[in-house]
């Protein structure tokens, strides 16, 4: 630990080229917060006498209790790189003292929202990965996401000290493993290119792989012992670091390098990462754990390690700890690698940037943003909200991207939903404090510079979830995040003695608030629902919303799923509508928009921003729109970015361009409520193929207009065979051998698809992917224990959409389904008749 | 028999004859409220009419049809429009219905702002296309109107421009979730009428008119508390008219010397009215 002032920390904020931010990400499991913890104990910046508790990082009992991280928290910590590693450093630097701010962020994917935040608010990322489960879902996730951020990453095999102790594997069965784990990466990297960034690809011999124990402390990279080994042998330290890695073989008779693994007589020889990295440790492992002691101790002596007199005495276990602690400290070696192979914020605005912010990059707030100005404007992201002790009250957690914040300054607030120019979503505000948030403590500070994190108090209640702050009245937003998980599982939420229903409504903003990802909604019948990535985190938010938030006594619903509303054929007939006044009416016909297209708007990569032309091209290539339609799509919905499009395929018609507006709004309306369950609606395309309006606009206005545009909208749905989608977890199950079939048994009686089941290399675990509806997945965590006596460990998280078959205008089990959602929503029981929106000539 | 009857400009006492004596014969009668308002409340009808009179705002005209028309064909059943039954046309399609329901349709004609802005001095033959100025939002700013604008213009035409009153209407957002939730009434002012003609000029920029042309403003046409001002647009952007209703004549170039005559009385700078007569209208 490191014990310093708010003043001392305070100095090293202002040195950004010396900062990291950097956010630790990982698959549930795979050690992050132990991890963090042996960094912590090293670095950390901490306020005298609470040091000494573990898992610091995780701050709720709840948390400590599970041994799982539900909140991501933020830690600061300081570290002195020696002047070899300063000498490797290949950005700007500013002394040797470094400032890191990490995030520890949870590893379970129903949390991913708070991985977001996390990553948004940091520069870099370390990816821990479990060198016995090698790369899982949620290790690809939250990797991706990463890379979408522009957020560079760097690696660390983690719980090696399993595959020595546990698994008894070779050294090249242990390379091999290594291998394959940083290819598995590195595949997903490949698919990320940014010219900005440069190679992302990570890369022992460049170090920016490491390798550890995070539970008895000690991890390396080629860049400690390639130090050693430089001196030796005299040569190069990067040379010798591309020596330790991959095809390259050292001769002991010659004393000669080669490619090849064979000597000149054919026998075979060691791998030279095997020969001088691997092999002192497996000897160390092999001494200590055989009571080879004197050996051990004989060894360690070799190795400059010196053991205190009464460390000497251990045996066994704590004995190897200690030894490998102090041989190959893991701290030492992460936080150098950090240091050297993280961006700071000055070099990773530069690239970010653009991707950062919705303005054009040559305003003022641009170029600060661009070169991390502390004396630009202010342009600060609110990333999530942290509850204060002050029961409903919350911190605003982000990151400055330019100009300096400070306590009692005037800043605009700017919800996701500013528009610049406007003053909707629009405050100004003071800030009554800033503070640095550090784990579970909280320090006032006078002002923060750019490029660092910190906590607002006083903006709380202008924001709901995120958003921009900032001095510049031209400032655009900075962008919105996106999640990779939806709030697919829905729950009602009730008071059990209705004098509390103002307390309720009360802590469902709250809970909203202190989530990024949590739903509160209302229904038209008044019902409270909320709505959650998955049972655990939903589990987590009633929790809190009943302790919390509202702490009052509260009655929940049986979970419940989202669905889609979407269409399965081109409308039968050309549907028509008229307004009220009969003056206007309007043709229309839906079809389904292709499932890749679907996908890539829901991605983000075909918006409604940008070039038209552009995407116009973009779906005549790739799916194969007449260029005219697709540069004359009206709208995206719901939300104005959803899978739905809203197209003109009209020929010369009067006055069209005056009801656009009235049509659009019909269109976000009833995609976000289609007609047969007020379910959002997704990937249906909308043809507007004639109107005819009255000549005059008063008599065109909204009130004709929208109710008969979103009737037209509901007719040619439901004359293009309505269907409806369910959401689809891909479900991810470690497990030894023989639990394999009580996994498939459960999965059989959930309606579960197996997809892929292999062994991982060198384990006895299987890995076993399938494919389950959420709606079957209620329970599906404590079935499958009990089902493989506790020895099966599930992931789940949301992959897709699944078409069900069937026609909920026809009886059967998607009508029931259709039925049981209007029933709970309060709806008239009944789909309503086509007649109802369909008018004839 | 369904009675289509005008109730003619400001109060009650503007119905005809013809029209008091038919709405006598009819067992129920509604008044149609949404396409302009008479000056008075209803009391005031009930008590001249001795007949219980139902309101019927747009949602009842457009939707519940059928209601009024209810046993028109044994009964009579009155539906009073304020100014002239087909001055809004609206009201063609209750007449059509009714028709088709085999029930006999008769109008009673009245007075209507068509024929009232007479009033002005302007002749009705040198009349062009009528237009309506609707309210514009943020992002709703119609502009079709002014292809006729300039139509009249280029013939040398006054245009009458009748400005949008929203007496029941939803918020969007209430009109689409179908809730029947009514936003305070509101009347276009000239003020606002011409600040959005000039705002669709200054975008188009094809001088249908300018700041410089002629118009007349008037208000609540055919009360005792009536008002005229003539002057250029410039000039009448700031002119105060007092309540509703308002409307608008923009002023053709064929100017004819006995209509200037008249629309000098009640210019609003004489100075500047007969320079601009000068100078853009040819008139001495």
């Amino acid at each position: 630990m490191v014990n310093f002032t708010i003043d001392q920390i305070r100095g090293l904020m202002d040195h950004v080229a010396n900062i990291r931010n950097m956010s630790v990400i990982a698959h549930v499991d795979h050690g992050k917060s132990t991890l963090t913890d042996s960094l912590v104990s090293k670095a950390g910046i901490i306020s005298g006498a609470k040091a000494g508790e573990t898992r610091f990082t995780d701050t709720r009992q709840d948390e400590q209790d599970r041994c799982i991280t539900i909140k991501s928290t933020a830690i600061s910590m300081y570290f002195e790189l020696g002047a070899e590693g300063i000498a490797d450093i290949k950005q700007k630097v500013d002394g040797n003292g470094f400032l890191i701010n990490l995030i520890d962020s949870p590893g379970h994917v129903d949390f991913s929202s708070e991985v977001t935040a996390a990553l948004r608010v940091t520069d870099g990322a370390l990816v821990v990965v479990d060198c016995v489960s090698g790369v899982s879902v949620q290790t690809e996730t939250v990797l991706r996401q990463a890379l979408t951020e522009k957020i560079k990453p760097v690696v660390i095999i983690n719980k090696v000290d399993r595959a020595l102790l546990e698994l008894q594997l070779k050294k090249e069965d242990l390379y091999t493993s290594f291998l394959r784990t940083i290819e598995n990466v590195n595949v997903i990297i490949s698919t990320y290119y940014d010219p900005g960034m440069g190679d992302l690809q990570v890369d022992p011999e460049k170090g920016t792989v490491a390798f550890g124990s995070g539970l008895h402390g000690w991890g390396f990279t080629l860049t400690q012992f390639a130090s050693r080994y430089a001196k030796k042998f005299g040569v190069d330290k990067s040379k010798m670091m591309s020596k330790l890695w991959g095809e390259n073989y050292f001769n002991p008779k010659t004393k000669k390098w080669t490619s090849k693994s064979n000597d000149a007589d054919g026998k075979p020889l060691e791998r030279a990462f095997n020969m001088f990295i691997l092999d002192p440790i497996f000897k160390l492992f092999d001494t200590i754990m055989n009571f080879k002691k004197d050996e051990a101790l004989n060894m360690l002596d070799k190795l400059e390690v010196v053991l205190k007199s009464d460390e000497r005495d251990l045996e066994g276990k704590a004995l190897l700890k200690v030894a490998m602690r102090k041989f190959l400290p893991a701290a030492d070696a992460l936080l150098e690698m950090i240091c050297v192979h993280l961006p700071s914020p000055l070099t990773s605005q530069n690239y970010r940037a653009e991707n950062l912010y919705e303005g054009p990059m040559d305003d003022e707030c641009g170029v600060a943003i661009k070169n991390c100005d502390p004396k630009g404007p202010l342009m600060l992201y609110i990333s999530k909200m942290v509850p204060t002790s002050d029961k409903g009250r919350f911190y605003a957690f982000g990151r400055v991207f330019s100009g300096t914040v400070r306590s009692g300054q005037k800043v605009r607030i700017q919800g996701p939903n500013y528009v610049p120019g406007k003053k909707d979503d629009l405050f100004v505000k003071s800030i009554q404090r800033t503070v640095l948030m550090m784990g579970r403590y909280v320090e006032s500070i006078e002002d923060c510079p750019a490029g660092n994190i910190v906590g607002l108090v006083g903006v709380d209640q202008f924001l709901l979830k995120s958003g921009t702050i900032t001095t510049s009245e031209v400032a655009h937003n900075l962008k919105v995040m996106k999640f990779s998980v939806s709030p697919v599982v829905q729950v009602a939420v009730d008071v059990k003695n209705p004098n509390d229903l103002p307390k309720l409504i009360e802590g469902l903003k709250r809970l909203s608030k202190s989530d990024p990802c949590v739903q509160c909604l209302t229904n038209e019948s008044g019902e409270h629902i909320v709505a959650g990535a998955g049972e655990l985190h939903l589990e987590i938010c009633l929790k809190d919303l009943e302790e919390d938030h509202a702490q009052v006594p509260i009655k929940f619903g049986n979970p419940v799923v989202a669905y889609r509303e979407t269409v399965q054929s081109e409308s039968s007939i050309t549907c028509l509508s008229k307004s009220k006044n009969k003056h206007n009416r309007i043709f229309m016909k839906a079809m389904p928009l292709d499932d890749e297209l679907i996908q890539e708007i829901e991605d983000g990569k075909i918006s409604p921003r940008g070039d038209f032309k552009i995407r116009a091209r973009d779906l005549a290539d790739k799916y194969g729109w007449d260029v005219t339609d697709a540069r004359k799509i009206w709208c995206f919905g719901p939300d104005t970015t959803g899978p739905n499009l809203l197209v003109d395929v009209t020929k010369g018609v009067q006055y069209l361009n005056e009801i656009k507006d009235s049509c659009v709004a019909a269109f976000q309306w009833a995609t976000k409520e289609g007609p047969c369950a007020e379910e959002v609606m997704r990937g249906v395309r909308f043809n507007i193929l004639d109107v005819t309006l009255h000549a005059d606009s008063i008599h065109r206005g909204g009130g004709e207009i929208i109710p008969a545009t979103r009737r037209v909208l509901y007719a040619s749905t439901m004359t293009a065979t309505p269907g409806l989608q369910e959401p689809v977890y891909l479900v991810e199950i470690q497990c030894p051998e023989n639990a394999i079939g009580g996994i498939y048994s459960v999965l059989n009686r959930r309606r579960g698809q197996v997809f892929s089941e292999e062994q991982r290399v060198g384990t006895p675990m299987y890995t076993v992917k399938a494919y389950m509806p959420v709606s079957e997945s209620f329970g599906f965590t404590a079935d499958l224990r009990s089902n493989t006596g506790g020895r099966a460990f599930p992931q789940s998280v949301f992959d897709h959409w699944q078409l069900m078959n069937g026609n909920p205008l026809e009886p059967g089990k998607v009508q029931e389904v259709v039925l049981g959602v209007r029933k709970r929503k309060g709806l008239a029981p009944e789909i309503p008749p086509l007649d109802r929106y369909l008018d004839k000539l | 028999m369904l009675y289509i009857i005008g109730l003619g400009l400001s109060d009650e006492f503007d119905i005809t004859l013809r029209g008091l004596n038919a709405i006598k014969t009819c067992e129920r009668v509604y008044l149609e409220a949404y396409t302009s308002i008479l000056m008075v409340e209803k009391e005031k009808l009930e008590a001249l009419y001795q007949k219980n009179v139902i309101v019927a705002d747009r949602e009842m005209v457009e939707t519940q049809s059928d209601e009024i028309l209810k046993d028109a064909d044994k009964i009579n059943v009155a539906f009073l429009v304020v100014g002239d039954p087909y001055g809004a046309t609206t009201h063609t399609d209750l007449v059509i219905r009714a028709e088709e329901l085999g029930i006999q349709v008769k109008a009673i004609h009245n007075a209507s702002i068509m024929n009232a802005v007479g009033c002005t001095g302007l002749q009705l033959y040198n009349f062009g296309q009528t237009i309506s100025m609707v309210f514009f939002t943020e992002s709703w700013r119609p502009d079709s109107w002014y292809d006729r604008v300039k139509e009249n213009s280029n013939l040398g035409l006054h245009t009458l421009c009748l400005l949008d009153i929203k007496v029941k209407e939803q918020s969007v957002e209430n009109l689409v979730r179908g809730r029947l939730i009514y936003e305070p009434p509101r009347y276009m002012t000239t003020n606002q009428a011409i600040d959005q003609l000039l705002e669709i000029e200054q975008s188009r920029n094809e001088k249908a008119y300018t700041e410089d042309t002629l118009a007349v403003a008037v208000a609540r046409v055919g009360s005792d508390s009536q008002k005229l001002a003539s002057g250029t647009l410039k000039q009448l952007l700031t002119t105060d008219m007092g309540g509703p209703l308002h409307s608008l004549v923009l002023v053709g170039k064929r100017l004819h010397i006995m209509e200037a005559e008249v629309l000098r009385k009640f210019a609003v700078g004489l100075e500047e009215f007969n320079r601009v007569l000068v100078s853009e209208y040819n008139v001495k």
